[in-house]
């Protein structure tokens, strides 16, 4: 919904909510204040909150456009030298024991952060010496707040509701019909009872209401930024141009300097559909490779998912592998020594006639009346 | 309508295989080409008409020919209708 809102600011003005995804149900996302104001929450459902409120706006979920404002969310926290763990968008865990004596204490350190992440994103931090009571700080805090659980955290979390806890609706519920409404009552409970009733979950559920799990934050490795991206002059709905595209991308991204002979371990697809909406899509390999056919299909299976037509079509390298020694095959593949040398001669003409020199073309719809519908010269600067 | 061949694409941008390109086309009163980029038509040998996505913004309506020129050089020339221009492509 920020990300949203940061392209459409108006919007944030007027009665709008984020719309639930296709084949989803029809549930609504996080809403504006003005929605709020007439009547609309989160979570409910569309036609109550249309009859409710009229001229409500819809905003059309956006993941691939989230996932990026997140990223360069997180990148300006790692600018300012905080080693993040993101636990998913929205939500980033970071310890502040090292960076301290930069920023003069805990509070300016924070104060640091909330800079970096900015107005846009109506942050709140909360800060603990467990993990779950900084999330629950952060639950309490108000907009641009810092909340800082300095001692006894177990008094702190102890009246607020169950809804912090990552458990299963139904056995919230459960516990609930039980008059167990906040984690200081859980908390109370005997820990052997919770777990014979709720299981390995409620145990867990448990431990944390009593702030006993201690959790170390697990900061990422510095993201690669290997992606390329293909603009389509119309919308391509067929699947079999779009698996060419996929192998055009992986070609020009395999070629990058950058990747050092890597392999891959997880890939990203994403794509803008017709509609203005986008879409994306991860793919984690079990052993990592730089095979590109192995990597085409494995990203080919996704493309099926697609909802609609693209205008654009992505893909990144997400997660690279640290190895880069193979072991050579006793037998070379065939063809091998002629796209060695047809990749020479193309290097050549690259560096005569400059970059974008060299296009590979790629069918679209062969079977058009209209003959430039029926192929696309892909630009290929490996 | 026939969007503009020589507009820039960006980097990373796929761009039409086969865009048409504007050619210098005189007609017979039947509207069929007599001479072509200033060459002489010798023969016409075929001719169509392609009349599609008249629901969208941009329609096209194209009278093709498909000709021999007196230097015996073979060529596709169509009128765009939409926009009254003639263009060569190689159908």
């Amino acid at each position: 919904m920020r990300a949203a809102l940061r392209e459409r600011p108006a919007l944030a003005l007027r009665p709008a909510a984020l719309g639930p995804a296709a084949g989803d149900e029809s549930l609504l996302g996080p809403v504006t204040t003005a929605a709020e104001a007439a009547g609309v929450q989160p979570g409910m459902r569309l036609g109550e909150a249309l009859s409710l409120c009229p001229d409500l706006a819809l905003v059309e979920q956006d993941p691939a456009t989230a996932e990026h404002e997140w990223e360069e969310l997180l990148k300006r926290l790692e600018d300012s030298g905080f080693a993040v763990e993101a636990a998913a968008v929205g939500c980033v865990y970071f310890e502040t024991r090292g960076i301290e004596r930069l920023y003069g204490g805990l509070e300016p350190a924070l104060k640091r952060a909330l800079a970096a992440v900015g107005p846009a994103w109506d942050a709140r931090i909360g800060a603990a010496e467990r993990r779950f009571a900084a999330l629950a700080a952060a639950h309490v805090a108000r907009s641009g707040q810092v909340l800082i659980v300095s001692d006894r955290p177990r008094d702190f979390i102890a009246p607020l509701p169950l809804t912090l806890l990552p458990i299963d609706p139904q056995r919230r519920e459960e516990l609930e019909e039980l008059g167990v409404r906040r984690l200081g009552q859980l908390a109370g409970l005997p820990g052997a009872a919770v777990a014979e009733r709720l299981g390995p979950d409620g145990r867990r559920a448990w431990s944390l209401a009593r702030g006993e799990q201690r959790g170390k934050v697990r900061a990422r490795k510095v993201a690669n930024e290997l992606a390329e991206t293909l603009e389509f002059p119309e919308a391509v709905a067929n699947e079999l141009t779009l698996r060419r595209a996929v192998g055009s991308l992986l070609d020009r991204l395999l070629a990058q300097p950058e990747r050092g002979d890597r392999a891959v371990r997880k890939l990203a697809l994403s794509a803008k559909l017709v509609g203005g909406g986008s879409w994306r899509r991860t793919v984690t390999l079990r052993d990592a490779t730089a095979d590109r056919d192995r990597l085409r299909v494995a990203v080919g299976v996704k493309l099926g998912e697609l909802p609609a037509p693209v205008t654009r079509l992505g893909l990144e390298l997400v997660e690279l592998a640290q190895t880069v020694g193979r072991q050579l095959e006793l037998v070379q593949p065939e063809g091998l020594e002629l796209r060695a040398h047809l990749s020479e001669g193309l290097k050549q003409v690259r560096a005569g006639a400059g970059s974008g020199a060299v296009c590979s073309v790629l069918e679209v719809a062969p079977w058009s009346r209209i003959p430039e519908r029926r192929a696309l010269l892909v630009p290929r600067d490996d | 309508m026939v969007a503009n061949p020589r507009a820039a694409s960006a980097a990373g941008s796929a761009r039409r295989l086969n865009s048409p390109q504007r050619a210098l086309v005189e007609t017979h009163v039947d509207g069929s080409p007599r001479s072509v980029n200033r060459q002489q038509v010798a023969l016409v040998r075929e001719e169509w008409r392609v009349v599609d996505r008249w629901w969208t913004e941009e329609p096209i309506d194209r009278r093709y020919f498909d000709v021999v020129l007196v230097s015996g050089e073979n060529g596709v020339v169509f009128l765009d209708r939409e926009a009254q221009c003639w263009f060569s492509q190689r159908a």
